[in-house]
């Protein structure tokens, strides 16, 4: 270094300055010191009287929840007051004998209340509820022997209330208390404390922020017993906002009323916008049992219910498509020049490709077909045909672009994406390459593909719309989103409807059962197979539904014109489409028209 | 004399015995606030506190110029270690300060303050100015103060990014500024405070009206900064007994292990020991400054002088939060708040104030 006296020109040049912080450094601790003198020493007693009657407690007042509402503002889930037995541990001098007064007037086992006691002793001043939603009979008793109950309140809160039990269950979803790991990920200007309600599926869980409001908050004292005395402060809380569903209620019932008890799906849609009309998944559950802490017996007893209640087959549900998928091998075929509407394939009975014998569902055959008596009939022979020309390429591109194999996009959480087979998707499943019969097989719904209900009436709400396709939706805040197009001309749309209507019109139709002399409906059955026939083995053993029957689909829109509502429904083991799926769709398109105020008259007028 | 002696002789074992006392007062605490429900957090404390001396004699025996010619390989790993914190930080209660490695936990924001020392450093004793900065000369350095702490902000942690603004604040200060400049500067700070206040989050502009008004919420933070005010004045004189502290043994307040330590010393151990620790931060203080004078260059001086900032404002703003005469911000007191990476640091700033003092004796 070249400073012969090393430091000398620093000190020289920070003297002064080093002095300035020295004496800002002695300042701001003069200032520490002088605090802690007067707190400590001058206002010490004054303080420990404050620390010995730490008396001082805290309880939050819960937000009114938010209501959700169908598109005309017809309440789907309510909020209601509710009473809750409350204890703050550290006011709880003797857990038996209070163990014992509120087991008697709970009905509830006096080990177990003790036990909830003991373990939140380790926090002693968080509130902790004992009882939720007790009758007014016991919060009155309560009430009553409060004085002789020390540490004990009642606390008021607001209970969610699914104003029509099991309507649109699956799609509101439903409140337990916060996890742990829900806790630790909750934003920190949130206000979720343990034992909170949270929304865990449905909207209760994608709308939880809006829905939940901000809690409001009271301060009281207490005396030395833990008897409350009096309050001190109290914040209001905020109530939650409403949610508007597209869902019409009135739909919606009539969904639920015609699956009755049997186990299936029903999702209704304005194919032109995407809103989402009715949605219904059965069997149905009650949601009310998870507001409280629930035994592991319940919840093992609703999670291995064969019948998976909980499930929302709409969107989780995932079946084969069944011959509902010809309408889309029809528009594919007319779209890419594989056939015209003067297109003619014989069908006697059956298809032979090399060695196999592929049948058709009529065992007699239809003789010679066009594309409108194919989908009219829902010959198969026809469609083996198209498979086989087509191949698998084609068609899973084709379905792909509508929307199969992915997730539709809807709002609500845990969509199944389905399954679009390929070629290579068959190689890494099985090790095995793609055998042409199985595209044959593909062309009439049977195989490998999987769609969900909510998937159907997407990609055919597309085809009847002439190609756009909307993303599902279900908020009605949420705007309408055209995902993409499929380019399907008028002239071909004019022949796939005609081909859909005449399943209905025409007596030969498959689902002529339904015709309504009062408005005009298109449609299509289906049969999904579940395990015989063609496929020696489904995508995945999970997969293998509970029972081996078939199950029925059926699409339906109209007016068959200018379609406004679309319904599919689904019935699992249900058998044959037409007479059983069928009927749903029927009703629910009815219920459509009466629930916009139209007359028999005006329908028939509108469907001309 | 052995060259052994003349190492341990000129190492300043004043400094090292104030910091061990002050942490020893710490663990003492630590015990006493988590014993009951998380003790697990005290030995990991422990451990915190052996990898911290061990850094802490790394960066004592590197010669301080190595860690100047570091000032831009450190000031580039900090705003790096401060963007990937905001991409893949882990998020505990919204805010994104953690970096996982493995079952260790960083936090890049408290590296931020001690790199912005060694950069700020690096930069006076490169740009020396005899009549102090004017506006041209301080852009540079502002530009880059501004970079770690606008990123600190958008994790978001108000108290850190404070910090940080400050130390370079109170460094750029001793370096000198020219007075019109200082006038003009101070002005502007003042004219745009009420534009700061808008752009404050909801909460944290609650917190500072609720410390000018404690009976505005008296539930929330108002609630905090009531029950740590109960726990230092009911401590009295000679205080309540170690373990025998109501407050911090009732579980009163939430964070007692971290940012409210201090109630806990002045509730258990009274004034008698609370003001035997402010005396103690204070010696601490006055030492680095002292070492800062006495330094061989204005490299390190500065270093020193940046850390003498880094502690008071530390100690300041927490002991004046628990007494609630500064609103409740997330600044932990040093060497006596739970946590590693504020442990490290603290470390850091006395291996690097140690060989400031040490190699003035080398040419």
């Amino acid at each position: 270094m070249n400073h012969n006296i090393p430091g000398q020109h620093v000190e020289e040049e920070f003297r002064s300055k080093a002095k300035y912080l020295t004496v800002f450094v002695c300042l701001l601790f003069a200032i520490l010191l002088l605090r802690l003198t007067s707190m400590q020493i001058f206002k010490g007693t004054y303080y420990e009287g404050l620390a010995r009657n730490n008396r001082m407690r805290i309880v939050s007042i819960p937000a009114q929840r938010g209501k959700i509402l169908d598109r005309n503002h017809e309440i789907l889930a309510d909020s209601r007051p509710a009473y809750n037995v409350m204890v703050i541990p550290e006011d709880i001098r003797n857990i038996s004998e209070i163990s014992k007064r509120l087991a008697r007037i709970l009905d509830r086992d006096e080990k177990e209340i003790a036990e909830m006691i003991k373990e939140a002793k380790l926090r002693p001043f968080r509130p902790v509820y004992i009882a939720r939603d007790i009758s007014f009979t016991q919060m009155a008793m309560i009430e009553n022997q409060l004085y002789s109950l020390p540490g004990i309140s009642i606390d008021t809160s607001n209970e969610r209330d699914y104003v029509s039990r099991g309507l649109a269950t699956h799609v509101l979803g439903f409140l337990g208390e916060i996890s742990h790991k829900e806790l630790s990920a909750a934003d920190p200007d949130s206000d979720y404390a343990p034992g909170d309600l949270i929304g865990k599926t449905g909207i209760e869980l994608i709308c939880e922020e809006k829905l939940r409001g901000v809690k409001g908050a009271r301060a009281f004292e207490v005396d030395a017993l833990g008897r409350k005395m009096r309050v001190v402060d109290e914040q209001s809380p905020i109530s939650g906002e409403d949610v508007v569903l597209t869902i019409d209620k009135r739909l919606q019932l009539i969904a639920k009323q015609s699956l009755g008890d049997r186990a299936g799906a029903v999702v209704a849609i304005a194919p032109s916008t995407g809103e989402i009309l009715a949605m219904a998944s059965s069997p149905c559950y009650d949601p009310t049992v998870f507001l409280s802490p629930m035994t592991s017996e319940a919840w093992k007893q609703i999670i291995d219910n064969p019948m998976h209640p909980l499930e929302n087959r709409a969107i989780r549900g995932v079946y084969s498509p069944g011959s509902t998928y010809k309408v889309l091998m029809a528009a594919l075929a007319l779209t890419d020049g594989y056939i015209t509407t003067k297109t003619r394939y014989h069908c006697p009975g059956k298809y032979t490709l090399g060695n196999t014998v592929f049948k058709c569902w009529r065992k007699e055959g239809h003789g010679s077909v066009d594309l409108i008596d194919a989908m009219c009939v829902s010959c198969d022979v026809y469609f083996y045909n198209l498979g086989e020309r087509i191949g698998i390429n084609r068609m899973s591109s084709f379905v792909r672009d509508l929307g199969l194999g992915r997730k539709t996009g809807i709002e609500l959480k845990d969509e199944s994406a389905g399954l679009v087979p390929t070629v290579a998707w068959k190689r890494k499943r099985f090790g095995q390459p793609w055998h042409k019969g199985e595209s044959v097989i593909t062309a009439i719904g049977q195989g490998f593909t999987l769609v969900t209900p909510l998937q159907m009436a997407k990609v055919m709400s597309s085809v009847v719309n002439g190609g756009k396709i909307m993303t599902p939706r279900i908020l009605a805040s949420t705007p309408e989103h055209l995902e993409g197009n499929v380019k399907i001309g008028e002239e071909e749309l004019d022949i796939i409807k005609a081909g859909l209507r005449a399943v209905v019109d025409e007596e030969r139709g498959t689902a002529h059962v339904i015709m309504d002399p009062m408005f005009s409906i298109g449609g299509k059955t289906g049969t999904a197979q579940v395990a015989k026939g063609y496929v020696s083995k489904l995508p995945d053993e999970a997969d293998i539904p509970y029972k081996l029957r078939d199950h029925a689909w059926f699409f339906g829109f109209s007016p068959v014109e200018n379609p406004e509502i679309l319904v599919v429904a689904i019935l699992e083991h249900g058998g044959h489409g037409a007479s059983i799926a069928a009927p749903i769709v029927r009703d629910v398109i009815k219920g459509y028209y009466y629930s916009k105020g139209l007359t028999d008259e005006q329908v028939r007028q509108d469907n001309q | 004399m052995s060259r052994y002696d003349k190492i341990t002789n000129n190492i300043d074992w004043g400094l090292l015995a104030t910091a061990g006392a002050i942490m020893i007062i710490g663990l003492l605490c630590l015990y006493s606030a988590v014993r009951v429900s998380q003790i697990s957090i005290f030995f990991k404390q422990i451990m915190w506190i052996f990898t911290g001396v061990m850094i802490m004699s790394i960066v004592f025996a590197v010669d301080y110029h190595f860690h100047m010619r570091s000032a831009w390989p450190l000031y580039i790993l900090m705003v790096f270690g401060l963007m990937l914190v905001l991409v893949v930080g882990r998020e505990i209660s919204g805010a994104k300060r953690w970096l996982s490695l493995g079952p260790l936990g960083l936090q890049p924001s408290e590296l931020a303050k001690i790199v912005i020392i060694i950069w700020m450093a690096y930069w006076g004793e490169r740009k020396v100015q005899s009549e102090g900065y004017g506006l041209k000369e301080l852009m540079i350095p502002a530009l880059f103060i501004l970079i770690p702490v606008g990123l600190i902000l958008a994790e978001p942690d108000l108290g850190t990014a404070g910090i940080v603004a400050l130390i370079a604040v109170i460094m750029l200060l001793l370096l000198g500024i020219n007075r019109p400049t200082f006038v003009m500067l101070s002005a502007v700070f003042v004219s745009i405070l009420p534009f700061a206040w808008l752009s404050l989050k909801d909460y944290q502009r609650n917190r500072i009206l609720t410390f000018l008004d404690p009976s505005r919420d008296p539930l929330g933070s108002g609630y905090h900064a009531t029950q740590s005010k109960i726990a230092v004045g009911s401590g009295g004189l000679w205080g309540k007994g170690f373990l025998e502290g109501t407050q911090t043994q009732l579980s009163f307040l939430p964070e007692h292990h971290t940012d409210f330590i201090f109630s806990v010393v002045a509730e258990e151990l009274g004034f008698a020991g609370s003001a035997l620790l402010i005396l103690l931060y204070m010696i601490l203080i006055t030492k680095i400054i002292q070492i800062g004078l006495k330094a061989k260059d204005r490299f390190g001086a500065m270093i020193c002088f940046g850390i003498a900032g880094y502690f008071v404002l530390h100690v300041f703003i927490n002991i004046s939060m628990a007494m609630g005469i500064f609103p409740v911000v997330g600044v932990p007191l040093p060497f006596v708040s739970y946590g590693g990476s504020f442990m490290f640091m603290n470390l850091i700033c006395i291996g690097l104030v140690l060989n400031v003092s040490w190699r003035r004796f080398m040419f």
